[in-house]
């Protein structure tokens, strides 16, 4: 007890209200289902935030519902009725727990798997999905599930942004970029609207548009204050407070949310209070899906008194005067775009510095801005879009900026049997040690 | 002369001879011999005399358009007798094992001879490795071809784009201007390269197929390393030995189809074949994914190009919908195994699918069922790129003695 006291002296009040608005989530889908309002299986960052939330429509977060699954323990049934079908232990293990879940809903004749936690996720009445850089299930996910339950029907978009090439200066090609990914938003809608019979109220669309930016700058405002030593929030709260710009961006309750982050991360810098009792070590969560199952083990880092001010995963906005966006009046332009610069924003400093890459640029800033001293990478077996490429980053950064201790950690996000909690701590307790001996050095 | 013999003269020929066709006067089964175990060979050679040498993965690049550039597309492959010892460093094991291998054949100098790598956006393995190859491969040229997923109008629009950027970046390695004439020649000299290897699968149909399977697979993967008018000059050859075959077994072989990505060693043919069934035919990404369908000449090529990649070959990193019902995706995704099961009289089906990976992976419980719902039993196997672990062995002679023994 005397533990997890401490623990919660340490996280964020914002951090701690996120698991009942996840419950809430969750219990909307369910609900709506029930009254008979549209619940769309959905994915985060796949662009439609703005859509859904203008047309009333409620999402059904499947992800979202395989983390739940895994940071409850019970993940493990889920994907053995997935291994059933002869999906692969390797394929990525969100997915292949939404999918057993599925598979076994439908097996019991659409009754919900018995001792569902949080009560299930709905069935939904369509499915959205997108093919785009950011990862394959995002449409062969939906395609697989529609095995499952053949009667929902399945728009899938492309939302690609200009890959990035010394030699092509992505403003040259980003048009044609732009103009594939409004005609797939619009076909976005028409879906929608065949699917619900309601249409698409364009004043709300732009209204919610303007909310999304707004939420993105004050989003990125109160992450900034992390900058302060000591910091005051550090990533173990972030993998809590990332949920209302993943899965509930267009809503006021996200805005309202960073506001209050905002407000009492600069409470808690006036204060000096920090996550850890005594600040030493400031790293970087340099990319990585986290294991759901242990995020205990960022208090393990702040027992050593290493603290995570800044991480890559989940940071999926900008402020928006950073983008250099035109003046555009078409909503759909306007989330179609942002989406793009947000990705491509680190293209010109990658250009700039010889022999680096965009994925690289972005950890140097953040090592800069953040005052960091070492950076923690987390390679989950299951998911090779997120962990593929870990090996050059850090190969890259001690090449183009400096020698920096590096840490990567091995597991997974949903599959438990891929974690030992002690191994773990070894390896974290090897890193502070080289943390340490590296400062005395100097 | 001994293969070996044969390959390296091939590689160390003079300037004349290494420009001559080899298949004019030549055994064509023996020289699909020798490019499968030296693969690669007559690439090397014909870079020896100033040819360029251009490397892609999968079969989602447009050869077309490196060949319209001037370049000899070879298609990057692994070797899974060898094992991996190079990539590790640099490569994260949990990408997909054929990527690592081949990866690592690049790494220990199999594709020296390359002017440059063109890898598209088929899968996440591919797309987040991109760099990696870059950077431990340097060569002067590289380009990541941003392939969509999808089908339908947009998406047909956008991949236009994607290949004139391409064409583009082509045009300024080179210093030359592609034109509209060399992509259509490009175009009709890939069709007939189709049309030749279709012919050939077509003596598979017989109830002794004039080719057996571990030799179909062997062209298939020498011609992925030839200009390709020597591939279809090969290819027409092979047809030509194998159509003078006389069969002699009274009794019809088990005949099945193999189904997969890059299937690209005859080690899991052998298997097979080594039980007395037969591979008749297959819908692999080295094998008839690429030649059931012709490219249209548009008037503008490129617009043939972004068609018929985009819309006729069923690679799984496609996703298609054309907004009917499940069943009738069904049929756009895997209609044309129904027509290979019934036009090569196929008794099984063996699926293949490599550890870590995503398209294929996602598509196994889809795949199986529809195979059997027309019929056909259909065996899945998971695997790392090595056909010849003995695992896989017992399970697919166990698979192969059931299905004899229910012929009984």
């Amino acid at each position: 007890m005397a533990e997890e006291r401490k623990q919660r002296m340490t996280a964020t009040a914002a951090a701690a209200k996120v698991p009942k608005m996840v419950r809430a989530n969750f219990t909307a889908n369910l609900k709506a289902k029930e009254e008979g309002r549209p619940v769309a299986f959905s994915f985060i960052v796949n662009c439609y935030d703005e859509i859904l939330r203008a047309m009333d429509i409620v999402p059904a977060w499947a992800e979202s519902y395989s983390g739940i699954c895994a940071a409850k323990h019970d993940a493990g049934r889920f994907l053995e009725k997935a291994q059933s079908q002869n999906f692969s232990r390797s394929l990525c293990t969100y997915a292949t727990c939404g999918l057993g879940f599925e598979y076994w809903r439908n097996e019991l004749g659409g009754e919900m798997p018995p001792n569902a936690p949080w009560g299930g996720i709905a069935r939904s009445d369509f499915i959205l999905g997108t093919g785009q850089m950011l990862c394959d299930p995002r449409y062969k996910w939906p395609q697989a599930v529609q095995h499952y339950m053949r009667d929902v029907p399945a728009y899938i978009g492309g939302f690609y942004w200009p890959p990035y090439d010394e030699n092509i200066d992505q403003r040259e090609v980003e048009h044609y970029y732009l103009k594939y990914a409004v005609e797939e938003l619009k076909g976005a809608i028409a879906f929608i609207e065949k699917q619900t019979q309601r249409k698409m109220d364009w004043d709300k669309l732009e209204e919610i548009t303007d909310l999304v930016d707004r939420t993105w700058d004050m989003f990125i405002d109160a992450y900034e204050l992390r900058k302060a030593r000591p910091t005051p929030m550090d990533t173990g709260d972030a993998m809590n407070t990332m949920v209302p710009l993943a899965f509930m961006l267009g809503t006021q309750e996200a805005y309202d949310f960073y506001k209050d982050l905002y407000d009492e991360l600069k409470d808690k810098i006036e204060r000096k209070e920090g996550v850890a009792e005594d600040e030493k070590y400031r790293l970087l969560w340099g990319a990585g899906l986290p294991p759901w199952f242990a995020l205990s083990d960022f208090q393990y880092f702040n027992s050593k008194g290493a603290v995570f001010p800044v991480e890559r995963t989940y940071r999926e906005a900008e402020r928006i005067d950073r983008l250099r966006l035109p003046k555009l009046s078409d909503p759909l332009e306007r989330i179609a775009l942002r989406w793009m610069r947000y990705w491509t924003h680190w293209y010109d400093a990658a250009r700039k510095r010889k022999g680096s890459i965009p994925e690289v640029e972005r950890l140097i800033e953040y090592i800069e801005d953040y005052q960091i001293d070492g950076v923690v990478f987390h390679k989950a077996f299951s998911c090779r879009t997120w962990h593929s490429g870990i090996l050059l980053q850090a190969q890259i950064l001690k090449e183009v900026y400096r020698e920096i201790p590096i840490l990567v950690l091995e597991g997974d996000i949903v599959d438990i049997s891929s974690y030992n909690e002690s191994a773990t701590h070894l390896r974290i307790d090897a890193f502070i040690e080289v943390l340490e001996n590296l400062r005395n050095k100097h | 002369m001994r293969v070996s013999e044969r390959c390296s003269k091939s590689s160390d020929s003079t300037k004349k001879g290494a420009l001559e066709m080899e298949t004019a006067n030549d055994n064509g089964l023996t020289l699909v011999e020798t490019y499968y175990k030296d693969y690669g060979c007559r690439a090397r050679a014909l870079k020896q005399v100033g040819k360029r040498m251009m490397g892609y993965i999968s079969a989602a690049v447009p050869v077309e358009i490196i060949n319209a550039a001037g370049f000899i597309p070879v298609r990057i492959k692994g070797d899974p007798k060898e094992a991996i010892t190079k990539a590790y460093g640099s490569m994260e094991t949990l990408v997909c094992p054929f990527l690592l291998n081949a990866f690592d054949q690049v790494l220990k100098g199999r594709y020296d001879y390359l002017d440059g790598i063109v890898i598209p956006h088929t899968c996440d393995s591919v797309s987040r490795t991109y760099e990696v190859w870059k950077r431990n491969f340097p060569l002067p040229y590289y380009h990541f071809l941003n392939v969509p997923h999808l089908d339908g109008a947009p998406s047909l629009e956008f991949f236009t784009q994607i290949l004139k950027t391409f064409i583009k970046s082509l045009e300024q390695f080179t210093g030359k201007e592609i034109s509209k004439e060399n992509l259509a020649h490009a175009v009709l000299a890939y069709n007939k390269l189709r049309q030749a290897m279709r012919d050939l699968y077509d003596l598979r149909r017989p109830d002794q197929p004039l080719i057996s399977g571990v030799e179909m697979m062997k062209l298939l993967v020498a011609v992925k390393a030839l200009p390709v008018d020597e591939s279809t000059a090969l290819i027409r050859q092979v047809a030509k030995e194998v159509k003078g075959r006389k069969t002699s077994s009274p009794q019809k072989p088990l005949r099945i189809m193999l189904l997969g990505d890059q299937i690209d060693d005859t080690a899991l043919t052998e298997i097979i074949e080594n039980t007395g069934a037969q591979v008749v035919v297959d819908d692999i990404s080295v094998g008839s994914k690429l030649y059931y369908a012709d490219m249209e000449a548009t008037h503008d090529p490129v617009d043939g190009i972004a068609e018929y990649y985009l819309e006729k070959v069923s690679l799984p990193t496609f996703y298609r919908d054309k907004g009917g019902s499940y069943d009738e995706n069904l049929e756009l995704r895997f209609g044309h195994l129904k027509r290979f099961v019934s036009e090569f009289d196929v008794d099984a089906v063996i699926l293949l699918v490599y550890k870590n990976c995503d398209p294929y992976g996602f598509e196994v419980p889809a795949t199986t069922s529809y195979i059997e719902s027309l019929g056909k039993p259909a065996f899945y196997v998971e695997d790392e790129y090595s056909s010849s672990s003995s695992s896989l062995k017992t399970r697919i002679e166990a698979f192969l003695e059931m299905l004899t023994q229910e012929r009984r």
